[in-house]
């Protein structure tokens, strides 16, 4: 029985790589992103007030309460739900629009490899896991759970915030 | 079935010869190290099997079977190479196919390879065990290369997906191999023992074809110069998206 199980397998895998090769290469890969809504920048402030307003539980709180729509009130938590998770998704499109950014290379040679590649990656990662934290929250919970319990005591959380500082500082140097 | 196991040595090793030739001619050596070196490696250790064949026979059995090992473990190098040039381009994921081959690796080395090195109750069923997991670890860690390729929509040169692909038949069908040993126990020594070195054979053919000219990955899309980033400004997004999002989850 395992053999049989193990030849699937083989096969199952020869599928995968051969139809993975036959594809054709996309002309522009942002196709397979469409239907997919992108975020404007994240420096962008007005984006970032519409988190606040989607994740923001004091309407529902007013309908239900002070109104006694106890029904709108579900209304408009599974529509800012549907939003919240919409928000999450555009964000994570333009994260991986920036993923996805070429490097400048001066010439045909490989670029090596060093340890700004790995802490880019581990970023990468993080952003990842983060956000699918937030969008398992969310579908589970709603927009209006608290999404993290704090996590100021774990260093890595302070070291990330003084790395993107030195990031910030040594960006606007260079960019003068 | 001896002399078939001798043609397709000698094809194998001719290929080699003539991929490492090519490789060469091209100066292409530099631009794939781990590749070449496990070709360099395969080549010179069938080289000696020959000559310990023919010139100290007593000992070949032993020879083999320490060559075989030895093979297992060299060709998680291709994969290195396999995950290195799948995410060149990009800086902000250069990293991403090694963390995936080593993180894979361990893992299934721990919970699957590992097992079957200790708790084999012969030598024999140890070996081809130890071969039949690696080989299906080696095809996991290359389908997660392939998945992440695919998320981020990367386009793969002649030269990888060559790789990819004599590597991928190669792995199929030696999973296959090893796998029916279990319940064709008897048939392995006389039929199923050449079937591996049939489907390397194979794979350095694909190999030599998807290598006889180099071309550059291409770009995943067509970017203007403006577009492309340099290191430097690529962390400062990444970490100032990372920064939004946590003090978002933070609130």
């Amino acid at each position: 029985m395992i053999t049989f199980i193990y030849a699937a397998i083989a096969i199952g895998f020869l599928i995968l790589v051969f139809g993975f090769l036959r594809k054709p290469p996309l002309d522009d890969p942002d196709e397979a992103l469409t239907g997919k809504s992108y975020a404007p920048s994240v420096g962008n402030g007005r984006w970032l007030d519409l988190s606040e307003r989607i994740f923001d539980p004091s309407d529902a709180r007013w309908l239900a309460e002070e109104l006694a729509f106890p029904k709108l009130a579900k209304a408009l938590i599974l529509e800012r739900r549907r939003l919240a998770i919409r928000w999450l998704k555009a964000l994570q499109a333009s994260f991986d629009e920036v993923v996805r950014t070429p490097e400048i290379t001066s010439g045909a040679a490989a670029p090596a490899a060093s340890a700004g590649s790995w802490r880019m990656l581990w970023l990468v990662i993080r952003f990842k896991l983060l956000v699918s934290y937030a969008l398992l929250v969310v579908r589970l919970f709603g927009p209006y759970h608290r999404l993290m319990p704090s996590i100021s005591w774990i260093p890595f959380s302070r070291e990330s915030e003084h790395s993107f500082q030195r990031a910030a500082l040594a960006h606007s140097r260079s960019s003068r | 079935m001896e002399i078939l196991g001798w043609i397709v040595s000698f094809a194998g090793l001719g290929l080699t010869a003539l991929v490492l030739w090519r490789g060469r001619y091209l100066h292409i050596i530099g631009r794939f190290p781990f590749f070449y070196s496990y070709l360099g490696c395969g080549f010179c250790g069938t080289f000696a099997l020959f000559l310990i064949f023919r010139f100290r026979h007593s000992a070949y059995p032993y020879a083999y079977w320490l060559y075989f090992l030895l093979g297992i473990v060299v060709e998680f190098a291709v994969l290195v190479e396999i995950s290195d040039h799948l995410f060149e381009p990009f800086p902000a994921i250069r990293q991403l196919g090694r963390a995936l081959t080593i993180i894979i690796l361990i893992g299934l080395g721990l919970i699957y390879i590992l097992p079957t090195i200790l708790y084999s109750h012969s030598r024999h069923s140890a070996l081809l065990g130890f071969a039949l997991r690696a080989s299906l670890t080696k095809a996991v860690i290359l389908g997660a290369l392939l998945l992440a390729a695919h998320y981020y929509g990367l386009r793969l040169g002649k030269n990888v997906a060559g790789l990819i692909l004599g590597f991928s038949i190669y792995l199929g069908v030696n999973i296959a191999n090893f796998a029916a040993d279990q319940l064709f126990y008897h048939l392995y020594d006389n039929i199923l023992w050449v079937m591996s070195p049939i489907a390397y054979t194979l794979c350095l053919a694909v190999w030599l074809i998807a290598l006889w000219d180099f071309v550059p990955t291409p770009s995943t899309r067509t970017v203007s110069p403006a577009s492309r980033r340099d290191p430097e400004a690529v962390t400062f997004e990444l970490a100032r998206f990372n920064n939004e999002l946590s003090k978002f989850l933070n609130k």
